[in-house]
């Protein structure tokens, strides 16, 4: 039986056609996996389901009942729950008062009952095999805490179905796991999902059925385990998709970047040599000082010892420091670290030329313009204009300004923290070969990333840390999903225990 | 075409509002003159152009608004207008040097900006209490300095500071830099309002064609990303209250000039309030990131207008002519807030999705 079906989904935005005639049904007990590419819509199809847009045309059956009319209230009340990608704790209250936001139990005159929605939270976390506190501050708990607990504040709303929009982007493989290990016990219940992901590894390890869309259609729906990762790939990219391998050996330079035995929050004693026109990746799981390591050689967080040098002289003080010695750092979290959302793509292209340049104050648009259309063109940036908000590119080509707005101050190390986090596999593709471009010019470039089949296609290096040191080193033809995974969780220690 | 046109006209009038306000308020202006039985004309609009409150207050809302724009706030302009204020007519009192006088007064203002700046910007203590608490210390120090110093030096003896008729440049700096004027097409333009539209011409450049002004909408627009594309972000977050100051020293050098004293117990009171109404009405966003100097212009003229109707309605006595300003002033506001979320109702124009990727 299913418990939704959604048919003839139409809806368009100032005439522009985003969902055409789509149909999606999700069986009861079912975690169905909804993939495409950003602007496929995803997005789309699942605000409307959730009650937030109206559709244009279409009919929604949930649960047996019809909704001709849905608004996000009747949604709710009928039983589906949207856990959104942007986790929507309030960080100030606790586990347990999250749990009862708005919905608090209370005595007459309105005084709470704490104890009562203590215990409940409790008993929910008990079946749930959560291991959180109640009353714990949401504020100082792990990001994974947090998404395990917006799904146990939808699950006491007792929705029948949920929508996890990619749940895991922030959390480990270990919590990955558990995530997982706890959703398939729901379905068991006959809990029903709606599972929308980038990663497509996990779509096999969790889902049972899928359905893909492109460009605002329905391409291919069905189960799971007929399908295969290249089928389900090629239904969201269509034609541009080729999974070759990109990786060419080239001849390397001097030694370029040397970091001697660094050590700063969350990393200590970290020595790397890294030469000219090499890709060197770090990897390691949450809490491995990867990311930190990325930013100590940026300038953006102090280093308590050690030092960073480039062609041999060392680089100190604060970030404009270590751009003039054009070392750049595209960060993780592109919309915290890198976006200005008020400004244009030119402006926003530009910031970095006009931090480490205050010399000379005056703008010319019209160079800057030019300048841009270069960058644009050689990094297939899709605007219509540089006057264009930002924030109206998609996530691809928003991180090909960002890079731009590094080649710009002729940045020579590429420091890249996650590069395509968010952003989808055509574009991922895309940042691939352009990192390949890049290193072929002479950059050097250092790659921060959890995903090894990611470090496989453009690395020569793999760096992989665990608790803040660098454990191994593979060369590019030894990078392998197994041995990097036994190094980054520290594995190998217990074996050999 | 036709689309294209709409669509660019839809935008001007979005990202221009604060022009069609201070219209409206005109033609409401226009009317009350009528209903008094006298003829609106070109004269009552250069009146609101010279107006001591569009100049003085718009001087310095040009300081506040560059503060919003990075997102922080600034509550002590109104006093310290009158310190700075109280300095500059000593200076002068002092010196009779009308060049010495007008740099004095740019130095205290700057310094006092300069002390707001470091506080918020790198003692990490919110703009609003810092200010809040500067706003109290710098009127309580003209208030107490008018006491103390001899009256040779304040140039009064009635608890003012006052331009002193001793000195030979005296006629000078209030008839040149106070009451004069030139005329343009026939009508009364006064000095101080060809600086202050000379002033929002160049913080419109400033704003538009610097890299200082992009790094000021970058830092209130997202701190954190401009910080990490290499923008000394606590700098800039100092600096906007430093050129706030140099305005206020700008605006105190006027208004020692224009009206010849300041009296630290009532002058300026409330500005720093007026100095944000005007940065409101010219639309520019409190959260910092968005808005246009130019509308700091408007929103100035925009507020003197306001207040000038008010004054001119005989039956409103003056301790209730602050409701209205509050009045007017909430509902522009709201104008700008409810105004798209009105027409997305129940015009049904298309609205932004949320995007779940």
């Amino acid at each position: 039986m299913n418990i939704l079906e959604m048919r003839g989904i139409d809806k368009s935005f100032t005439g522009n056609l985003v969902l055409r005639g789509v149909d999606f049904s999700v069986e009861t007990g079912q975690i169905h996996a909804l993939l495409g590419e950003n602007g496929a819509g995803k997005s789309t199809l699942l605000n409307i389901l959730a009650g937030v847009l109206p559709a244009d045309s279409g009919e929604i059956m949930f649960d047996g009942r019809a909704y001709p009319n849905p608004s996000i209230q009747l949604m709710e009340k009928a039983g589906i729950a949207f856990v959104h990608q942007e986790l929507n704790v309030v960080n100030d209250l606790t586990v347990s008062e999250n749990i009862f936001f708005n919905r608090e139990l209370t005595h007459p005159f309105g005084f709470l009952k704490t104890k009562e929605m203590l215990a409940q939270t409790r008993e929910l976390f008990d079946t749930l095999d959560v291991d959180i506190d109640p009353k714990a501050k949401v504020s100082g708990l792990k990001t994974s805490e947090k998404q395990l607990l917006e799904i146990c504040r939808a699950l006491h709303t007792q929705a029948k179905l949920m929508i996890l929009d990619e749940p895991t982007t922030a959390l480990g493989n270990d919590e990955i796991d558990h995530l997982f290990a706890i959703l398939k016990k729901l379905k068991d219940d006959g809990k029903s999902f709606i599972f929308v992901s980038h990663k497509i590894p996990e779509v096999f390890a969790l889902t049972d059925a899928y359905t893909v869309l492109r460009n605002g259609r329905l391409i291919s729906t069905g189960i799971t385990k007929d399908a295969t990762p290249t089928s389900i790939t090629k239904d969201m990219v269509g034609e541009k998709f080729a999974d070759e391998d990109l990786y060419e050996p080239r001849p390397l330079g001097q030694a370029l970047l040397e970091v001697d035995n660094l050590s700063g929050p969350g990393f200590s004693n970290v020595s790397l040599s890294v030469r000219k026109g090499e890709v060197v990746a770090l990897t390691g799981l949450a809490g491995s000082g990867a990311s930190e390591l990325m930013q100590a050689m940026f300038g953006a967080i102090a280093i308590t010892g050690g030092e960073v040098r480039i062609g041999g002289k060392r680089v100190s003080g604060q970030i404009p420091s270590f751009m003039r010695r054009h070392i750049a750092m595209l960060p993780s979290n592109r919309k915290e670290n890198s976006v200005i959302p008020d400004q244009s793509v030119l402006e926003n292209e530009y910031l970095a030329q006009h931090a480490i340049s205050t010399g000379r104050q005056l703008i010319s648009k019209k160079k800057e313009t030019a300048r841009y259309g270069e960058f644009a063109q050689a990094l297939d940036i899709k605007a219509q204009s540089p006057d264009d908000a930002v924030v109206s590119l998609s996530g691809g080509n928003q991180q090909k300004v960002f890079l731009a707005r590094w080649l710009n101050i002729d940045a020579e190390v590429l420091l890249l923290d996650n590069p395509t986090q968010g952003v989808d596999v055509g574009a991922k593709e895309e940042i691939y070969r352009l990192i390949l471009k890049l290193a072929e010019e002479g950059k050097t470039i250092i790659i921060n990333t959890l995903e090894i089949p990611e470090i496989q296609k453009v690395c020569d290096r793999c760096v992989v840390l665990y608790a803040g040191e660098v454990v191994a080193t593979f060369e590019h033809e030894k990078i392998n999903e197994h041995d990097v995974m036994l190094y980054s969780t520290n594995a190998i220690n217990v074996v050999e225990d | 075409m036709a689309e294209n046109k709409t669509n660019w006209l839809g935008t001007s009038v979005k990202n221009h509002s604060y022009v069609l306000v201070f219209l409206l308020i005109l033609v409401v202006y226009g009317i009350t003159i009528s209903l008094t039985g006298k003829q609106f004309s070109v004269g009552h609009v250069s009146s609101i152009l010279s107006a001591q409150n569009t100049v003085i207050v718009g001087s310095m809302a040009i300081g506040m608004a560059l503060v919003i724009i990075t997102g922080q706030i600034d509550l002590s302009v109104g006093s310290a207008l009158v310190l700075t204020s109280g300095v500059t007519a000593c200076v002068f009192n002092m010196t009779g040097n009308p060049l010495l006088t007008l740099l004095s007064a740019l130095a205290c203002g700057a310094l006092l900006g300069a002390f707001n700046g470091v506080l918020a910007a790198y003692a990490n203590i919110p703009p609003f209490i810092v200010t809040l608490g500067t706003m109290l210390i710098y009127r309580s120090l003209a208030l107490w300095a008018v006491r103390e110093i001899p009256q040779e030096i304040t140039g009064s003896g009635s608890s003012q500071f006052a331009l002193s008729r001793d000195q030979e440049a005296y006629e000078a700096m209030r008839n040149v830099f106070g009451t004069g004027s030139i005329k343009i097409l026939g009508f009364p333009i006064s000095f101080t309002t060809i600086l202050f539209v000379l002033l929002i011409a160049l913080f419109v450049v400033i704003c538009q064609k610097t890299k200082y002004g992009k790094a000021v909408y970058a830092v209130g627009s997202n701190a954190k990303a401009a910080g990490l594309a290499g923008i000394r972000v606590k700098r800039i977050q100092a600096s906007v209250f430093i050129v706030t100051g140099l305005l206020v020293g700008i605006a105190s050098f006027i208004q020692v000039c224009k009206i010849g004293n300041i009296t630290p117990a009532s002058s300026g009171r409330s500005f720093e309030m007026y100095a944000i109404a005007a940065v409101v009405l010219g639309g520019i966003a409190m959260a910092g990131g968005r808005g246009n100097m130019l509308g700091v212009l408007f929103g100035a003229l925009s507020y003197t207008a306001i207040d000038i109707i008010i004054v001119s309605i005989p039956a409103l006595s003056v301790d209730i002519q602050d409701t209205f300003q509050g009045l007017v002033l909430i509902l522009v506001i709201l104008m700008q807030s409810a105004g798209p979320i009105l027409r997305q109702k129940f015009a049904r124009l298309p609205r932004v999705a949320v995007r779940a990727d």
